[in-house]
């Protein structure tokens, strides 16, 4: 019934303008010591000039995902792959993992689940050494990998001290214990998390809050290798079929069993609603004490999971007002992040999706509900044009104002010749907080912001621990890259390493507040969201002028509250979780 | 296509059918025929029914009776018995371009593209198209969602008749929904040259200037299409429905509401112009009146989950929590139900 005007579009709403006020009100009655103190003060100056530059090949990385694109435009082709920044080696140097594809014949028969023929194919992990460049370690980690690889999770699920991998992929997932030694080794089977189907995004969540990290594999449709032709019937003009022609499949949840194994509850947790799942980000966004979580799906409704504290969730997608755009529309939703970008206390999200759609931007309102703000917040007109995946809240800049990073390119690359306007390579998009919205910053960042990626993945992390967020984005059949953060600012920071005791190790799920004599922020420790990938789980904040966080505030997911006090800036302040709660300590 | 288009590609086929075809020779005059005839040409087309039925039962096939009988079904918009008057005709008179042609536009109408095209083919291989043809060739490949084949024959329609206004019209929008907005501007740039003060096109103008990121000319627009539409005897409700829209995106819902209301009013039936009144009233806080608008909305489109979802998010903020709970619920069955029915898989290679 819309008329005459089939271009997207949206409207605007009246709830946003009440929105300090709701907000407000909450903050006074949480709970949690969310800030009281809402920093009001907004970044006047300028975007640092030429903030990234592509290191990936000083750094000694060159890696090139396999696709293996066919001429049947299999739908697998186009969408991946992810990657991970983790420390596997507790060297306190973030290493990069990123997954690759394989081969497939043309056409490849129903019912095949492909399989890496060579090293062209491998996984890789590049291990960082201590003069910062990386070497590949993936053979003697044993990471090489088996099938067409999509995205990956990283979590230390049996809580030794060292970060696990779970590589998903099409046909079947797997999960890599990591030794300790610089060896990973498969236990796929006695974990029984293989799954199967289309696996694309994962999480590690502590969903029942027992101390150990369960386990959330999106898929994202019932998919085999058929032959069908999408798109008009004209030579070059066959295309990748919308994700419409297919079934939506349920997500497979894994309970962890404290003993290596895992049992299969998606079912009973009240999870199993088929979704065609392509992002999951975590975070408590009612501030009720129980992790929830948000699934970006593609073209049908999103998905908010609300933790009903008794192991089990519901959605409530629809009545939160995240399930659709604010015109009531499903879009293409592919990536997403879930933190506070105004400071207020409370997690927002952020979701990517397809060129003429706009980038969804929902500012929680602190009652349960969120408002679609992408108009009023400078998005919708921004991304009109674009389709992102890959997608991190990050304070590049250190001035107290989470950022947007954003990988881009569209999925068909027949786009161009019925949307002339549109791209299927595109340049990343680096939108800046001022505090009042956010500004297409991407232009003066960079020459990397010129150059036209069908990217895919990213994860966000600092790798040369200098306080400034990097990030590394993979691109579908392509390069990886490195993005390294030379922002000239004299702007302070922090980075929380939180380690878990009574809870995950990895303190996932653990909220943040920090409190400066500017303001306050806030932030949930996870190593989830964007697309397919796994960012450093190190909580980083940046403090503006400030060099001193007069309080920090932590909730672990195990209830216990920690408060520290007088933490002073520029330094990476490893925090251990206290045996009880009400624990004060200055480092 | 929006019930304009549709009124609009009515008129021209009549058009078409007053002018563009022969008159009935004098030996055809007589008798029922005759009548039919007289009574076709003052517009009676009831009674000419019924005179050229009668003459085709007396004289079968000897005259034109019922190609003349599928010419006043037409116009009283009967497309089904108009195409059975005009196969029965074809029968007997396989290659009477009038017939052909018209019996294509008649299964246009009935939504039946391919159909269409393929009777099309066939009149064109005698009697070379015109423009209005050409026309309706490229509005079948629209409904085909072809939209590459619908540029071309509307681009050769106008080729044909650089004059045609709704060639050009429907040119624009074609090039408009395929977002090429440089052509779309270029073709609706035209149809002003022919009559500068066409509303439709000065509407579409404000569509791409907002998506040009140009919302004081967009809204410029749309108050010059209101303006030149206003002695029309049926305006649209279209650029008030733009104009509102715009302002909205503005912040300024409460100058929407005028637009919106005339919006609503000139299409009663239209359960957009109902939604969009409605989510302005609620955003001016009017909320019973949003209520009344969006209740209309899904009464009028009950399959329509965005008007579910709409009244959904208003019993909310009035507090009627089941009754939000119950839309939003009937909004994912909806949905849910419409992504279901999209599973129809592409055809094997």
């Amino acid at each position: 019934m819309t008329p005459n005007r089939p271009l997207a579009r949206a409207l605007p709403r009246s709830r946003v303008f009440l929105l300090a006020t709701v907000s407000s009100v909450f903050c006074f009655t949480a709970s949690f010591a969310v800030p009281q103190e809402r920093p009001v003060q907004t970044t006047a100056a300028p975007a640092p000039p030429e903030a990234f530059v592509d290191v990936t090949r000083t750094l000694g990385i060159n890696f090139q995902y396999r696709a293996s694109h066919t001429s049947r435009k299999y739908l697998l082709e186009t969408m991946g792959p992810g990657v991970a920044l983790l420390d596997y080696d507790n060297d306190g140097r973030l290493d990069i993992f990123l997954v690759n594809g394989a081969p497939l014949s043309d056409p490849t028969p129903k019912g095949t689940i492909p399989q890496k023929t060579g090293l062209e194919y491998w996984n890789r992990l590049y291990h960082q050494k201590s003069d910062g460049t990386f070497e590949d370690v993936t053979e003697k980690a044993g990471l090489q990998g088996t099938g067409y690889g999509m995205g990956v999770a990283v979590g230390d699920y049996d809580n030794d001290g060292f970060e696990d991998l779970y590589v998903t992929a099409y046909g079947g997932n797997k999960l890599y214990h990591n030794n300790g030694n610089g060896t990973f080794t498969d236990v796929t089977q006695i974990a029984g998390v293989g799954g199967g189907g289309w696996s694309t995004s994962a999480a590690w969540i502590d969903l029942d809050g027992d101390g150990f990290l369960d386990l959330v594999v999106l898929r994202y449709l019932a998919w085999d290798f058929d032959d069908v032709w999408c798109g008009e019937h004209k030579e070059g003009y066959r295309a990748y079929c919308h994700p419409d022609y297919f079934k939506p499949i349920a997500p497979l949840v894994y309970h962890n069993n404290k003993n290596g194994t895992f049992t299969e509850v998606a079912q009973k947790a009240g999870l199993s609603k088929p979704a065609k799942g392509l992002g999951l980000a975590i975070a408590d966004y009612d501030r009720d004490g129980h992790i929830d979580f948000f699934v970006a799906n593609d073209s049908m409704m999103e998905f908010l999971y609300h933790n009903k504290g008794d192991g089990t969730f519901e959605d409530v997608g629809l009545v939160s007002e995240v399930a659709v755009d604010i015109d009531g529309r499903t879009y293409a939703g592919m990536g997403v992040d879930f933190a506070d970008y105004n400071n207020d206390g409370w997690p927002d999200l952020v979701v990517t999706d397809l060129a003429n759609q706009r980038y969804a931007l929902y500012q929680n309102n602190g009652d349960g509900s969120f408002s679609y703000v992408s108009p009023n917040a400078g998005l919708a007109q921004m991304t009109l044009a674009h389709s992102g995946w890959g997608v991190r809240f990050f304070d590049y800049d250190n001035d107290g104002w989470k950022d947007l990073l954003i990988a881009q390119g569209h999925d068909l690359d027949t786009i161009e010749l019925n949307f002339p306007h549109l791209r299927y390579r595109e340049p990343m998009l680096l939108a800046r907080n001022t505090g009042h919205g956010f500004v297409d910053v991407s232009a003066e960042s960079g020459t990397v912001f010129t150059q036209a990626w069908v990217a895919r993945g990213m994860a966000i992390g600092d790798l040369d621990n200098d306080g400034r967020l990097d990030a590394v984005v993979t691109t579908n059949d392509g390069p990886v890259h490195v993005l390294h953060n030379q922002a000239q600012t004299t702007n302070h920071w922090l980075l929380l390493n939180l380690v878990g005791h009574s809870s995950n190790r990895d303190a996932i799920g653990a909220e943040v507040a920090l409190v400066t004599q500017t303001g306050s922020q806030f932030a949930t420790v996870s190593t989830a969201s964007s697309y397919l990938s796994a960012s450093d789980k190190r909580v980083h904040f940046g403090l503006g002028k400030e060099n001193v966080a007069l309080r920090i505030e932590i909730r672990w997911p195990s209830g216990i509250r920690q408060t520290l006090k007088d933490v002073r800036a520029d330094q990476i302040l490893r925090i251990d979780e206290p045996p009880s709660a009400g624990s004060a300590a200055k480092p | 296509m929006n019930t304009r288009s549709v009124n609009r590609l009515l008129f021209l086929g009549l058009t078409a059918l007053c002018l563009g075809f022969p008159l009935p020779t004098r030996a055809q005059t007589e008798g029922d025929f005759g009548h039919g005839i007289a009574e076709f040409r003052a517009g009676n087309y009831s009674s000419a029914v019924e005179f050229f039925t009668r003459a085709e039962a007396v004289s079968p096939g000897t005259t034109a009776a019922l190609l003349y009988k599928g010419k006043s079904l037409v116009h009283l918009s009967d497309f089904p018995a108009a195409e059975q008057a005009l196969q029965r005709y074809l029968i007997s008179h396989p290659d009477s371009t009038d017939a052909l042609y018209l019996l294509g536009f008649v299964l246009h109408r009935q939504n039946r593209p391919s159909e269409s095209l393929s009777i099309y083919t066939r009149a064109a291989a005698i009697t070379p198209p015109t423009g209005d043809d050409l026309k309706i060739v490229g509005l079948n490949y629209v409904l085909l969602d072809d939209y590459a084949d619908a540029i071309q024959w509307l681009q050769k329609a106008v080729e044909i008749e650089p004059r045609n206004q709704d060639a050009w019209y429907y040119l624009g929008r074609t090039y408009y929904t395929k977002a090429r907005l440089g052509e779309a501007r270029k073709a609706f740039q035209t149809l002003l040259s022919l009559d500068p003060q066409d509303p439709r096109a000065e509407n579409n103008l404000g569509l791409i200037y907002e998506t040009d990121g140009q919302p004081a000319a967009a809204m410029e627009a749309y108050r010059k299409a209101i303006a030149w539409q206003e002695q029309n005897l049926h305006p649209s409700e279209q650029p008030y429905v733009n104009l509102g829209n715009l302002l909205m995106e503005q912040g300024q819902s409460n100058e929407a509401l005028a637009p919106l209301e005339k919006a609503a009013a000139l299409a009663p039936n239209n359960a957009f112009c109902h939604m969009i009144l409605g989510i302005a009233y609620r955003q001016n806080g009017k909320l019973d009146k949003a209520q009344h608008e969006l209740e209309t909305a899904t009464q009028l489109e009950p399959d329509n989950p965005t008007a579910h979802y709409q009244l959904g998010r208003l019993y909310k903020e009035q507090h009627a929590l089941d009754r939000a709970q119950a839309e939003f619920e009937k909004t994912a069955e909806l949905k849910t139900r419409l992504a279901g029915s999209q599973l129809t898989p592409p055809p094997k290679r």
